[in-house]
């Protein structure tokens, strides 16, 4: 196919929306292992809980926004219902039994949803004001994709805002780096673990809840993801918010253009970029040293 | 210096010792009673848990004995699998090469993911594993359909042997003696394996890995010798399965293969030798049994799985051996 310049700008636009799907989920991915030291294997499984719970909320209320809000507060609760419960007696054992435990609820969870749902695909509906495309001469805006890329902007702003403008935030980045101290200052730092796993889980869940209009939504959507996350993070340096951000980027346009150019190869394509980037950078483009 | 050594060993390894003679005999009573399992449970079961519980054997080479997640290793198993299968398909080469391919195919996949991650840690060579397995699985299902089938896979013909001695594979019970055979013996190299000095090194890396390097190991190159040991026996393992299923499938592939090594692994109990293939035993033959009864065995698998994680850790065999030990050994002391 012949690549003009408006199709190399659709395709732009197509993995910046794409890429900002990565980047919210890779963030919260990286949020919870800089805190927490755990891997979450369950991160596509929140994902997927998102986009469920969305389409749960819209058949209720029917007003996009208000589901989008209820969904993610109702898997954020879920996940800090899952970290206080299971997670959290597992803290202090060898770090790989906390990783085999989401593993274990993401073999788990999506069963639970076909019980529930079926095997069938839901559909959810984009929201009304973002319905088809706008026409700039000839070129075509797909008006959801560009909501996602100014959603991510905000909430990247919010959550820098967060992390580094109010005094919860500043906890975690404290307890980030030093766990010992912060609960030396008298401050309940498994409280604050809580805190941070259903922050993580909580932009899993939007990632799913925004893919969802776009995706197919079934049982098995989170599976992909959890694994496509884990290649953004391992671009980026995991524990690396910049990190998630450039890699979750990168990785839309490599799926976006790999897509469009070569099908077959789409799917190969973004490992075949992170294998690249491990033997030029090892630690990842923003990793610090000795953490990976 | 060889007396020195000597109690050292036996001061540092009391309990090892002792568990290492206890594994041994269980091994060679299994070894005994294995050619009469087929009798007992249906023979495509029997033949399933060796060739799995092989697999087990060499994943648990990196999680139990080095302290390495691995969640690539349906890398190993499909890529053998298919390394076989392949050079069966379009060389009509016969069994053993095919096996000679397998194994070959697993080096090779080991050899690639150890250059890539094996100086990261823990979650990052469980993330980059997990995402190699991956791509060798996209790779196989859409750019190499070609060769490799796709989603249909690779059916072969009938297999037999010719050499030493006349084996047709098609007898169910003729291919289960001839996996048994082959499993039996790289059961007992791998054993060599891990009680040479270098399986006790593998230990020590996976208890403290700090030390050994101050102790002057080059622990990345032991590591990933470990690693290479695993893909041979995990890639002999995928070789096998293409001998029992006569065919390669996609599935063997997927990342859930991996996921499902890692909890046969678990199950049976990582800190042991011999706990992974009997919890690839419990786990195939709960399988065959569950899924008659309910569609959504995934539901249970996982839910057993969290409640494995939480309260029995050192799996069914692990278990067992404190048990035994608690009773047996210490009482004697």
């Amino acid at each position: 196919m012949e690549l003009t310049w408006e199709i190399i700008i659709l395709q732009i636009i197509m993995g910046l929306a794409l890429g900002a799907i990565y980047v919210i989920l890779a963030s919260g991915l990286s949020i919870i292992f800089g805190l927490l030291d755990v891997l979450n294997f369950a991160h596509g499984t929140f994902y997927m809980l998102g986009a469920y719970a969305v389409f749960v909320a819209i058949s209720l209320c029917g007003n996009f926004w208000i589901a989008m809000v209820s969904a993610i507060v109702i898997v954020a609760l879920l996940g800090g219902l899952f970290e206080i419960t299971l997670l959290k007696r597992l803290y202090g054992t060898e770090p790989i039994y906390p990783l085999l435990l989401c593993f274990g609820f993401s073999i788990f969870m999506p069963d639970v949803i076909k019980l529930i749902f079926g095997l069938v695909g839901k559909v959810v509906e984009y929201p009304k004001i973002f319905q088809g495309a706008a026409f700039v001469g000839t070129l075509i805006l797909p008006k959801y994709r560009i909501f996602l890329v100014v959603l991510m902007g905000v909430v990247l702003l919010a959550l820098w805002l967060f992390m580094n403008k109010t005094d919860i935030g500043m906890i975690i980045r404290a307890a980030t780096r030093d766990r010992l101290m912060v609960s030396c200052l008298g401050i309940n730092v498994s409280r604050v673990w809580t805190v941070g796993f259903m922050l993580g889980v909580g932009l899993a869940a939007l990632a799913g809840v925004i893919a969802a209009p776009m995706v197919q939504t079934i049982p098995n959507m989170g599976d992909e993801m959890t694994v496509e996350s884990f290649v953004v993070v391992v671009i980026g340096g995991l524990g690396s918010l910049g990190g998630a951000v450039l890699g979750g980027l990168l990785l839309g346009q490599v799926v976006s253009f790999v897509s469009f150019l070569y099908p077959d190869w789409s799917n190969v394509a973004i490992f075949m970029a992170m294998a690249v980037i491990l033997v030029v950078r090892p630690r990842g483009l923003f990793g610090e040293e000795g953490r990976a | 210096m060889h007396k020195s050594n000597g109690s050292n060993k036996s001061m540092i390894n009391r309990q090892g010792d002792w568990r290492t003679r206890f594994e041994f005999r269980a091994m060679i009573v299994a070894f005994i009673f294995a050619p009469f399992l087929p009798f007992i449970i249906s023979k495509p079961l029997a033949t399933e848990i060796i060739v799995y519980g092989l697999f087990a054997l060499g994943f648990n080479l990196l999680l139990g004995h080095t302290g390495i997640i691995s969640f690539g290793h349906a890398a190993y198993l499909g890529v053998g699998a298919y390394s076989a299968a392949m050079i069966v398909f379009y060389g009509e080469v016969g069994v053993w090469l095919a096996l000679l391919a397998a194994t070959i195919g697993g080096l090779l996949v080991a050899i690639m993911i150890g250059i890539l991650a094996i100086k990261r840690k823990g979650a990052y060579f469980a993330m980059i594993s997990l995402a190699i397995g991956q791509m060798f699985f996209f790779l196989t299902l859409s750019p190499l359909t070609r060769w490799t089938g796709g989603e249909d896979g690779l059916k072969l013909p009938p297999l037999s042997i010719d050499f030493p001695l006349y084996v047709n594979l098609s007898n169910q019970l003729h291919l289960y003696f001839f996996i048994l055979t082959i499993g039996c013996l790289a059961t007992l190299a791998q054993w060599r394996i891990l009680n040479s000095p270098f399986g006790h090194v593998l230990r020590a890396i996976r208890e403290n890995e700090d030390r050994i390097r101050a102790c002057g190991y080059n622990v990345s190159r032991v590591k990933f010798l470990s690693l290479i040991f695993s893909g041979l026996f995990s890639g002999l393992a995928g070789g096998l399965l293409v001998v029992y299923l006569g065919a390669a499938s996609i599935n063997l592939l997927f990342w859930m293969t991996s996921g499902v090594i890692v909890m046969k692994t678990v199950l049976g109990g990582t800190h042991t030798f011999f706990g992974p293939v009997i919890g690839a035993g419990v786990f195939l033959f709960l399988r065959s049994t569950i899924s008659e009864y309910t569609d959504r065995w995934e539901l249970w698998l996982g839910a057993l799985f969290m409640v494995l994680i939480l309260l029995f850790r050192e799996g069914i065999w692990g278990s067992l051996l404190n048990l035994i030990e608690k009773r047996f050994y210490h009482s004697k002391l």
